[in-house]
């Protein structure tokens, strides 16, 4: 119509219909071809979804490559209170499913975890964290260990008031006890613990909980947590397990971090293929022993850290695989210890299946035998009674709830098929989000509850979704490496970590892995396909042949303008991390 | 990416290119990198649709539509009179297609080159008449299939290479370039303006509705062509001077042929003919870069 | 100043005068030397203009829209076969509005080869939108230049200013031309319109759906009407300044003739001789010189036509299948009057065959002793042609 009028009114002079346009196209709203609709759609990076804390790394990574590093070290305190310590001492499952991998290889993300956690420390940062306004409810935790003090950090950042009870003269747990310094030196930890009291939580060390404490806690406070761990060794069930030269592994590290340096001339065997064991095997070597390790399966069937083993048998520890220990006996001051044969009968899960191979035996003989081959509760009420119609168990976690009386929950590795630093943080964490749900909406909130913070399809759990935080409006769908576009990426090899030599390793207690700088952080963060999440490449800006991909102030930093968007999916498949949906248009 | 770029768009959206369209996103890179001091010839091409209908105008610089063949006559022209009214600031630019470039156009630009005329012809190429429906041109590729090359008569000669043409003419800068490569375009664009004479850039803009693709793999397969080598991206300085600026891994072509609706028809025996030709042109460049024996 | 001058350095001098600031030829026989002498005048600085030695005459066109555009005064020159080269552009020039001046020198289209006069260049591009003055002698070229610039840039419509090829071309006549005061008086310097201006960016010749292209065209074909008008009263400020005038049509001694000759080009020059010849004897003889073709002079021609008898039209061209094409506008302009003389159509001096006195009283007798035209068009001095075997 504007056309025609102005075509009309110019027939009148008839020197002004130039040909010449200076109307906007802007007046054809292209939005209408569309049948196709692309929207922003953060998703969920496998990293993200294997870590049992929930830590949302793609963003950590991102952070960190930006050099934020004090908002990258402040992302994982959402989920985890313990990088410091799982920097160096977890078993990284993120690391294992990195898409990176099946590009080149996976982001060193534990070492980047440890790097934030070396700056906060380097820096003295402090974290501004959210926190809700404070709860009546008071709340007891038996057990000063990673779950325990982990429930404690969540809950008082949901607003309650905790106190901690450790049997032990320090916090920590095995992080304290049972992890030997030259992995988790002690300013590491103390700095977390430290951090997680500064909270306004009070642990109160050297204060076994016994069945009256437990008693008198209920009358005092309106949930108990009960995290007390597995911190008794298992008994090998072989005759000549009770003789002196039968030394227990977890006292063993327990002792050197108390300050002792038991006797370990000569050999020592060690039963076991877990990191206890070989921890043990390696303080040996650095008290001046030396160590054999005995296991009944093979070396890749050991839960133990591959890097770690690796590391053992440089320093000089022997391995003898496929050996279970028979019967002990005492020679001259020794041990004889004899041990059957076994040998692999199939596969048990992703671990070899083992009985003995007939008869046959072997023998050595040691100075002294230390027993690693697991733990389990001191006391059976640490864990959570049978079943019953008010028992509640979650993955990590368990709850009991009688009317009228306080809530018991029991967590950490009472609870926790894998008995491990991140699952003992995500079974208080499990523990602290159902607890407050149950205080806040009832019981029966619990379960989706739950589900709405699920990180991925779980069992893993986000704080910051449960606090309502920009990560809740993520997708749960994890994304997969054919769903980047690799093009955006280049290869380059993984960071390696800088260690100590073998032949000062085995001098001292010395940490053996090295800070790493900066700019290399930077430089292994940058290698990072960050799945799912937007790093405001703006790629989607820089293609959208249509002018409709617009810069504006929000948190995304820019929208699409469906008034003109054809819906061509360029800026979908040009998102390098799958930050953007393509999806039907409902019109 | 690191692209410093102006935040300024010198598009109005509302355009009527297809969905996905590279000749709109070349245009959009090659307006910003150029800024507003610049006019624009265009001759018949997709753009001179997408430019908009009277009254109206997509573009936020001034534009002159001129007939198909001219592109390079009408930029000396409008040259020779911003250099007569003292305006010698002004970019000159020639937006053409592949037709109105390696066909119609091509004696007009040749022309205009010899003279060493003060201007930026930029050809955006998506190999065939796309405006006219899906015809062949001489920049259509070998294999391909086109309204007018249909059946078993698909095309079986090379494509012009146009570059090759305009260096022998020694003007003082030619490139290539492509949609999936915007800081490389970019700073071609950005390199061409700072020098006087006879400009010509040659961007690969993908064309989704002729070429039979998806109109999100638009910029994916022009990003194909450059790691095939089916589009390598190189500058010529004063005929002589080559620089190959991307040095792909060599991905075989097969992939970028079996995507594309337009090549269908290819067996495989043909596409090892083209990745013959494909490996015969890349190594001729090499040489002339004087990277190879 | 008086200057004995070719009609080539007539035009030369007359955009010299224009203060033309882009200049774009490309070489063809006979227009030659106009662009010889304009690349000269802009080589040493006698003009002050930017000469486009483009590489054909349709990018010379091209070249001219794209100057003209940004806004500058242009021109060119061409014949024959250059301006059926032209020939798209030429439609574009007008559409796009653009007030370029071109001289044109008459040539015969090939094949075969022929560089001498014919109009049959011209009158076929008469359909494109581009006013058309047929010059006489030297001095009108001159004078119908430099009013060319003028009345383009009142209507936004190119003109096309014909020279017969080397009878105007390339005879040397005395020519008075004006002072560049004189000339600058009468033509201020450019101003456009509408330009290509980055301050006010908008685009040109865009994609016209039919909702406008209608109108747009229907406004060219009121500016064709304007500039008739327009004409006359560029006519009346040049004669004030100049002293000289030729009129859209030139009628002469047809007030009392009963048979009067249609004429264009130098033709009409060889009548006015044998006008002199014919009124001496006693004929009631006189010649209507048409300069104007387009837009056509309808009124001024039913004027000056309307009391005759008959009426003879010489044309140097011809419309294959019809006839010759001044016959065919003259016809036409007077079908509608109710009572009006018969028309006469001569074909005369096709491919630059020469139209000397005897030629054109061998017309006059014919007309007089037919009461009526035999044929539309009769071809005069046609000789049998002995086709080698």
């Amino acid at each position: 119509m504007a056309q025609k009028s102005q075509a009309a009114a110019n027939v009148e002079n008839p020197i002004h219909i130039m040909p010449t346009s200076h109307l906007s196209t802007e007046i054809n709203k292209t939005g209408s071809w569309r049948y196709l609709r692309p929207r922003y759609a953060e998703k969920t990076a496998p990293c993200s979804a294997a870590c049992p804390a929930g830590e949302d790394i793609g963003k950590i990574e991102m952070l960190t490559t930006q050099g934020l590093f004090k908002e990258a070290w402040e992302t994982i305190l959402r989920e985890n209170p313990f990088p410091g310590v799982c920097g160096r001492v977890c078993f990284h499952p993120c690391e294992s499913v990195c898409n990176r991998s099946e590009f080149d290889d996976p982001i060193a993300i534990h070492i980047v975890e440890r790097f934030l956690a070396d700056t906060a420390e380097r820096n003295d940062l402090k974290p501004l964290l959210e926190r809700l306004p404070s709860r009546p409810e008071k709340v007891a935790i038996a057990g000063a260990g990673p779950s325990g003090l982990a429930a404690a950090w969540f809950l008082s950042r949901l607003g309650y008031s905790c106190d901690v009870f450790e049997s032990a003269p320090e916090a920590g747990g095995i992080l304290h006890w049972g992890i030997p310094l030259y992995r988790l030196p002690l300013p590491a930890l103390q700095r977390e613990i430290t951090q997680i009291e500064a909270q306004g939580i009070r642990i109160h060390t050297g204060k076994p909980v016994t069945t009256d404490l437990l008693t008198e806690l209920k009358s005092g406070y309106q949930a108990v947590y009960l995290a007390c761990g597995h911190g008794k060794t298992t008994e090998l069930r072989v005759p000549g397990e009770a003789l002196a030269g039968v030394k227990d592994g977890l006292d063993f590290l327990a002792g050197i971090r108390k300050g002792q340096t038991p006797d370990c001339q000569g050999t020592s065997a060690v039963i076991g293929g877990g990191n206890t064991a070989v921890d043990v095997a390696r303080s040996i070597v650095r008290l001046g022993g030396k160590a054999v390790i005995l296991y009944r399966r093979r070396r890749q069937d050991m839960p133990a850290f591959g890097d770690e083993v690796q590391m053992a048998l440089e320093e000089g520890v022997e391995l003898v695989e496929l050996v279970a220990p028979a019967k002990i006996e005492s020679e001259n001051g020794s041990c004889r210890v004899i041990l059957r044969k076994m040998k692999v009968a199939g596969e048990d899960g992703t671990r070899a299946r083992v009985e003995p191979d007939g008869d046959k035996t072997s023998e050595v003989v040691v100075d002294r035998l230390f027993k690693a081959t697991g733990a389990e509760a001191a006391e059976g009420w640490y864990g959570p009674p049978a079943a019953s119609s008010s028992l509640l168990t979650l993955s990590h976690c368990a709850l009991v709830k009688k009317d009228g009386g306080p809530v018991t929950m029991y967590g950490g590795d009472v609870t926790n098929d894998i008995k491990s630093v991140v699952h003992a943080v995500a079974s208080g964490k499990q523990a602290a989000m159902a607890l407050d749900t149950l205080l806040r909406e009832g019981p029966d909130a619990i379960l989706p509850k739950l589900t709405a913070c699920q990180v991925g399809s779980g069992p893993s759990l986000s704080m910051e979704i449960y606090m309502g935080g920009e990560r809740r409006l993520r997708n749960p769908h994890v994304v997969a490496y054919k769903e980047i576009n690799t093009d955006y990426f280049r290869y380059s090899a993984r960071m390696s970590q800088p260690r100590l030599v073998r032949e000062e390793r085995i001098r001292s207690f010395a940490e053996i892995d090295l800070r790493v700088s900066g700019n290399i952080a930077m430089r292994e963060t940058e290698r990072c396909f960050n799945c799912g999440l937007c790093n405001q490449c703006d790629n989607c800006h820089l293609f959208c042949p249509d002018m409709s991909v617009i810069h504006d102030q929000s948190a995304q930093g820019r929208h699409i303008n469906y008034d003109y968007c054809k819906g061509c999916g360029l800026c979908v498949v040009e998102c390098p991390r799958n930050a953007m949906t393509l999806e039907e248009e409902n019109r | 990416m690191e692209i410093e770029l102006t935040e300024k768009e010198f598009m109005h959206p509302g355009h009527v290119g297809c969905p996905g369209c590279g000749a709109a996103i070349a245009m959009r890179f090659v307006l910003k990198a150029l800024g507003e001091k610049m006019m624009m010839v265009l001759p018949a091409c997709c753009w001179s649709v997408i430019a908009g209908p009277y009254p109206t105008t997509t573009l936020k610089i001034p534009v002159i539509h001129s007939a198909f063949e001219t592109g390079g006559a009408t930029a000396s022209g409008v040259r020779a009179a911003l250099d007569m009214k003292g305006d010698t600031d002004t970019t000159v630019v020639t937006w053409a297609g592949d037709g109105g470039t390696f066909d119609i156009g091509f004696q007009a630009l040749s022309g205009a080159v010899e003279r060493n005329e003060n201007f930026i012809y930029v050809c955006y190429d998506n190999e065939a008449y796309m405006n006219t429906g899906i015809q062949r041109s001489s920049s259509t590729p070998y294999g391909a299939w086109t309204t007018t090359t249909p059946g078993k008569d698909w095309k079986k000669m090379r494509k012009k290479n146009i570059v090759e043409a305009l260096a022998a003419h020694r003007i003082p800068y030619a490139a290539t370039a492509s949609i999936s490569h915007p800081e490389d375009l970019i700073r071609k664009v950005q390199k061409a303006k700072s020098i006087k004479g006879s400009r010509f850039l040659h961007i690969f803009a993908s064309c989704p509705t002729g070429w039979k693709i998806p109109s999100e793999m638009a910029v994916k397969i022009a990003r194909m062509a450059v790691q095939t080598n089916i589009f390598p991206l190189y500058e010529v300085e004063d005929g002589l001077h080559y620089t190959i600026n991307l040095k792909p891994k060599r991905f075989p072509v097969r992939e970028y042929f079996k995507i594309q609706g337009r090549f269908q028809h290819l067996k495989d025996e043909d596409l090892d003919v083209i990745q013959k030709m494909v490996d015969e042109d890349w190594e001729l460049l090499l040489r002339k870069a004087g990277e190879h024996a | 100043m008086r200057h004995v001058l070719e009609g080539s350095q007539a035009v030369a001098e007359a955009v010299r005068l224009a203060r033309v600031q882009v200049v774009s030829a490309y070489p063809i026989t006979p227009q030659t030397h106009i662009v010889e002498i304009l690349s000269d005048y802009c080589a040493t600085g006698k003009m002050n203009a930017k000469f486009l030695r483009v590489e054909s005459e349709h990018s010379c066109m091209a070249a001219l829209i794209g100057a003209q555009s940004a806004g500058v005064r242009t021109f060119t020159a061409t014949s024959g076969q250059g301006l059926a080269l032209m020939h798209e552009l030429l439609h574009w020039a007008a559409g796009a509005r653009l007030p370029i001046v071109m001289a044109e020198v008459n040539r015969a289209l090939a094949p075969g080869w022929n560089i001498w006069v014919d109009q049959t260049d011209t009158l076929a591009q008469r359909d494109t939108g581009w006013i058309q003055f047929y010059c006489e002698d030297s001095q009108e070229v001159v004078d119908t230049t430099l009013q060319a610039y003028k009345l383009a840039e009142s209507v936004n419509l190119p003109v096309m200013v014909v020279l017969d090829a080397f009878f105007l071309s390339h005879t040397y006549e005395p020519v008075d031309v004006p002072d560049q005061d004189e000339a600058d008086r009468f033509l201020p310097p450019y101003k456009a319109r509408f330009q290509l201006d980055v301050k006010n960016p908008c685009s040109f010749g865009p994609l016209v759906p039919p909702a406008v292209y209608m109108e747009m065209r229907h406004d060219m074909a009121a500016a064709m009407e304007t500039a008739l008008t327009n004409f006359a009263e560029i006519e009346d400020e040049y004669a004030g300044i100049f002293g000289r005038r030729y009129g859209a049509v030139e009628a002469i001694a047809c007030d009392d003739a009963e048979i009067v000759f249609v004429t264009s080009g130098t033709i009409t020059s060889t009548a006015r001789l044998v006008l002199e010849s014919l009124r001496g004897r006693g004929e009631k003889f006189g010649i209507l010189k048409i300069k104007l073709f387009r837009p056509f002079p309808v009124n001024e021609i039913r004027a000056a036509l309307g009391k005759a008898k008959k009426i003879a039209v010489i044309d140097r061209n011809f419309s294959f299948g019809a006839s010759g094409i001044f016959a065919q506008e003259v016809r036409a302009a007077l079908c509608n009057v109710p009572i009006h003389p018969a028309v006469f159509g001569y074909i005369a001096g096709i491919g630059g065959r020469d139209v000397t006195p005897e030629v054109l009283e061998e017309i006059y007798w014919k007309t007089k002793n037919l009461d009526s035209p035999e044929r539309e068009s009769v071809w005069i001095g046609l000789q049998e042609v002995r086709h080698g075997n």
